[in-house]
């Protein structure tokens, strides 16, 4: 049974291969990639093989069975059933696609050739002529549709449905969930959890303009003193909500969903002051740090409202 | 009556095998290159001259016009002379055709990788070799109609209305599609602009399709198998039917290539309606080869060249049943620019138009050798090795396809994009590709071996370049003759049959081109919407030298999940100063038609010189030459005034200040760029893409629509 195994493993690997892509944690990306590359090819290539030792086998095993003579009688027994078989099913055939049985044929030849090259009369098949019949119906009934009755929707019309159909869920949605937080309702927190979610999105995001460390690389510092379009977290949300087109900040705000916002926005508070490595020289005025003296504890009791 | 001895020419028939497998050879692999540089992107060897943007064109003019185009020259002119029993009618027209074919293909191999294109998809040729395409065309044409003219055959046979068919619509369309206007010795821009240039090139490439690769390709058919399975075609009746009905729907379903474009509405539908009618005609084609075969099917298992015929009309049969539905917009909408339509075509090139030719080099070059075929198993491998390699080549596309068309569709129960980052998808199909390549590779190792057998062949036997026949001159008219069926009429008159083709052809090319380039009120225009400056203009045409629009569309259909993406979707008013068009008909990467203002300068400047350090694992090449290399300024005024003369409005004079403009622009995103410790002078390449970059789809911010 092991070449079934083997198929099945073959399958395994074929449906991990996409995390094998994905995820990297333990070997970097690209070594996983080819790994997963590797077993793919190598599965593929095991099926074919699978399946002719299979075949091989099979025809080993009836030998061994049924002996020479026996395999040779099994043989004549096909071939008959086979030939009677096989006229069935060419009548059938013939009868599906209304085809003149071959032994008619003389009867529709056509006397001319070309170069050796005869041509039969058959008619059309009828089934080809009511697949042509269909699609020039299916032809009318579309542009009746779409451009005399006007039932169909032309690809503006389309749009505007698929918008406010999407408008409706969200908003269904978002009334259930407690995702709603915005510029004026962010809060200034140090929750572990918060800083480590938006850690992670701001290295997804974040890190190619602004540094691994916030130390500023295309973007700005984000650890220093000196801020260009404010410090306060509703700030700093409303930045990155909104992004700065002058600047090359991309908006970000159908791209991360509020709650992302928000932890992101704390993340980067959470940066000031960490004084990383090569940090880019400051841009913007310097700002008093206004709302981080509030108090750990405020700021604690102020979170839990957010993300609860 | 005496019969006229007369000598069939064979050597030229031979030359025409020989650069269809030498070309095959390399156009696949160049193919293979392209194939994986698209998850190795270092494969492009550190050189612009061997880049994807570059090279992808290579491959597919390579594959099209050097094996394909040299493949339907052999088996014309092996089944046309044999059919109208007659020579060729003027050896030294086959030799110019001959020469100047491959002159034409050298031109190209030396003339894409320098990166002189019109971005037009299959007919990026620049116009002086445009000229000469349209010259060796007309070569082939008399070549071809004197042979006709000066038959012993009254009646002409279906394959030769196939024959016939092609020649006139490929003339018609290359000279359409062709109408440039020069800039320079090897730079020229469309005279349409935006959606009717769009129109126009599709209404090419996809007619390119039906009548470079569908109806030669459908006229050997017609010849080669019933020659090989020694059977009669089955059905005389269907041959008529299903010819003028493919040559009619065809050429009208061009626009499915540009559904949820700005097209306007009707057309776009016309496309769709057009396409799914194709469907039996085209498969008319198929199943006349098939139940020829009625009778012989024994023969197929021990016949390799028939092996290949069934498998090249199955593998038709299914890319013809595919195209239709792929043409249907709720499916187009996933599977356009994805690898699903990459998967459709080789289906259809590998499968149809590769075996066939296979098959025919098969049958041909041991019946011209007066020999036997060198190696039956190596050509029993090449079979099975080349349906595996469609098999590996197909099925990961076609995963890759819907995956990837899936996942930018999907969105999170909060209304966000569910991978908004586009680069995320990508990574996702990199192993399909892989797989491809494997694919392709099997492939072209099939097509190696079979060079070989193919070689020892004509080296064990002696090629008989004038082959000895006979046959009765035409004899007067019969007086029956008068009573024949119509079309049998027309089957003795060949010229009225070529009228009759073009004016079938061009009743659907004038119904959905015309409107389209005569009323203006199909484009509403924007009032927003300026001429490029000239630096932006210098950067298009780096954009379109780089071949950027071969990964990166310019048009953002109206679809949630591309407007979130991307930004407000496209309005036809937008591309009216773009000669030529650039939306694309792929997206390797994300849609650029709203790329201005997302990002920085120096985010593109970085980006430009390696991708991978803004997008870590991009599979974007890196253009680090565009920072070294000078702009060529000397075409500014040049281009203006051409521009001007295909009706965009610079102010009168502006050529001669044209380059002054320009330099204070390219100072501006110099010095922008120097703010972020970036150093490079204002006349490098690299000033001039950002600046085209940067303007791209930002116009509309500027006003709203006049039009609406």
């Amino acid at each position: 049974m092991k070449p079934i195994r083997l198929i099945f493993l073959s399958f395994f690997v074929l449906t991990i291969a996409p995390a094998y892509a994905e995820d990297g944690s333990l070997l970097s990306g690209e070594t996983m990639n080819y790994i997963g590359y590797g077993a793919i090819m190598l599965a593929l290539i095991t099926l074919v093989v699978a399946m002719y030792v299979v075949l091989k086998a099979f025809r080993v095993v009836a030998k061994i069975l049924l002996g020479p003579e026996g395999l040779e009688e099994k043989k004549v027994d096909k071939v008959v059933l086979k030939a009677d078989k096989k006229a069935a099913r060419a009548e059938r055939i013939n009868k599906m696609f209304s085809l003149k049985p071959l032994s008619e044929e003389k009867t529709i030849l056509i006397e001319h050739d070309y170069d050796g090259i005869q041509e039969l009369d058959n008619p059309t098949p009828a089934w080809f002529m009511y697949l042509f019949y269909v699609t020039i119906a299916f032809g009318i009934g579309y542009l009746l549709i779409y451009h005399v009755f006007g039932v169909g929707q032309l690809q503006d019309a389309e749009y505007r449905t698929e918008m406010a159909v999407a408008a409706k869920q969200k908003a269904a949605f978002l009334a259930k969930s407690a995702n709603k937080v915005d510029e004026n309702t962010v809060k200034l927190t140090t929750d572990a959890s918060v800083l480590a979610a938006g850690k992670s999105i701001f290295q997804e995001r974040c890190a190619a303009c602004h540094g691994n460390n916030g130390q500023g690389m295309v973007g700005p510092n984000l650890t220093d003193d000196y801020w260009l379009h404010g410090n306060k977290i509703s700030d700093v949300f409303k930045t990155i909500e909104y992004g700065v087109q002058s600047k090359g900040m991309p908006t970000w705000e159908s791209q991360l969903t509020p709650k992302q916002i928000s932890d992101v926005a704390n993340y980067v508070k959470s940066l000031h002051g960490s004084n990383p490595a090569n940090p880019k020289e400051p841009q913007g005025t310097k700002m008093a740090d206004n709302d981080g003296s509030a108090s750990d504890k405020e700021a604690k009791a102020k979170t839990a409202m957010v993300v609860k | 009556m005496q019969p006229d001895k007369f000598y069939y020419d064979n050597k030229i028939v031979r030359n025409f095998g020989i650069a269809t497998v030498i070309w095959g050879i390399i156009g696949m692999l160049v193919g293979l290159i392209v194939a994986i540089q698209l998850y190795k992107p270092e494969m492009n060897m550190h050189n612009q001259y061997t880049t994807f943007g570059r090279v992808r064109p290579l491959h597919t003019n390579a594959v099209i016009f050097a094996f394909v185009g040299n493949a339907i020259f052999m088996g014309i002119y092996y089944s046309l002379q044999r059919l109208m029993k007659a020579r060729m009618f003027s050896d030294v027209l086959s030799k110019i055709h001959f020469w100047g074919w491959q002159l034409i293909i050298v031109s190209a191999v030396i003339t894409l990788p320098l990166g002189l294109t019109t971005s037009h998809e299959y007919a990026e040729l620049e116009w002086p070799i445009d000229i000469l395409i349209t010259i060796v065309w007309v070569v082939f044409g008399i070549n071809m109609f004197g042979t006709i003219i000066k038959r012993r055959e009254r009646h002409i046979y279906v394959a030769v209305w196939f024959y016939i068919a092609t020649f006139v619509t490929i003339a018609v369309l290359h000279i359409v599609n062709s109408i440039e206007l020069p800039v320079g010795f090897f730079k020229s821009y469309m005279v349409f602009a935006g959606v009717q240039d769009a129109l126009v090139q599709w209404w090419y490439g996809h007619n390119a399709v039906a009548f470079f690769l569908t109806t030669p390709y459908l006229g050997m058919m017609y010849y080669f198998l019933p020659k090989m399975a020694n059977r009669p075609i089955y059905s005389y009746k269907l041959s008529i039917l299903h010819f003028w009905a493919l040559i009619f729907i065809y050429i009208w379903a061009g626009p499915h290539h540009l559904l949820y474009t700005t097209l306007p509405g009707w057309a776009q539908s016309l496309g769709v309606v057009f396409s799914i009618m194709l469907i039996a005609p085209s498969w008319g084609g198929m199943i006349n080869g098939l139940l020829t075969l009625r009778g012989a099917w024994d023969k197929v298992r021990d016949d390799v060249t028939l092996k290949f015929m069934v498998v090249g009309l199955t593998a038709y049969g299914m890319a013809t049943f595919e195209g239709p539905m792929l043409s249907l917009k709720q499916v187009n909408a996933i599977g356009h620019f994805t690898d699903w339509i990459i998967a459709h075509v080789h289906v259809g090139a590998l499968g149809w138009n590769g075996f066939l030719t296979f098959a025919i080099l098969y049958w041909l070059i041991p019946r011209i050798y007066k020999t036997e075929l060198y190696s039956k198993k190596a050509a029993s491998f090449h079979f099975w090795i080349g349906t595996l390699g469609i098999l590996f080549y197909a099925i990961p596309m076609y995963w890759a396809g819907f995956t990837q068309g899936l996942m930018l569709k999907e969105f999170t129960p909060e209304g966000m994009l569910k991978y908004p980052n586009f680069l995320e998808t990508t990574m996702r199909i990199l192993p399909m590709h892989v797989m491809r390549s494997v694919g392709g590779a099997m492939y072209l190792t099939g097509v190696i071996v079979m060079a070989y057998n193919l070689y020892k062949t004509a080296v064990q036997g002696k090629l008989v370049a004038n082959e000895a026949a006979e046959a009765m001159p035409l004899a007067k008219l019969n007086p029956e003759a008068g009573t024949e069926r119509w079309h049998r009429r027309l089957e003795r008159k060949p010229v009225l049959f070529l009228i009759a083709s073009l004016v079938v052809i061009l009743i659907g090319t004038f119904i959905e081109l015309m409107p389209t380039l005569t009323i203006s009120s199909n484009i509403p225009t924007i009032a927003s919407v300026k001429p490029y400056s000239p630096l932006e203009l210098q950067g298009r045409d780096l954009y379109i030298r780089e071949g950027c629009s071969n990964c990166h569309s310019q048009t953002i259909r109206p679809f949630r999940s591309e407007t979130e993406r991307y930004g407000e979707y496209s309005k036809a008013g937008e591309f009216v100063y773009d000669h030529p068009f650039l939306w694309g008909s792929k997206r390797t990467g994300p849609d650029l038609q709203r790329e201005g203002g997302k990002y920085g300068n120096s985010w593109h400047y970085n980006h430009l010189m390696d991708p991978r350090l803004m997008s870590p694992g991009s599979i974007m090449p890196s253009y680090d030459w565009l920072i070294t290399q000078k702009l060529d300024t000397t075409t500014t005024g040049a281009k203006i005034r051409g521009m001007q003369k295909l009706g965009v409005p610079y102010p009168a004079g502006y050529d001669k200040i044209a380059n002054q403009e320009l330099d204070k622009q390219a100072k501006g995103i110099a010095d922008n760029l120097a703010k972020d410790h970036i150093k490079v002078k204002s006349n490098k390449e690299i000033v001039a893409i950002i600046a085209y970059l940067q303007r791209l789809g930002t116009d509309i911010k500027a006003g709203k629509t006049a039009n609406n």
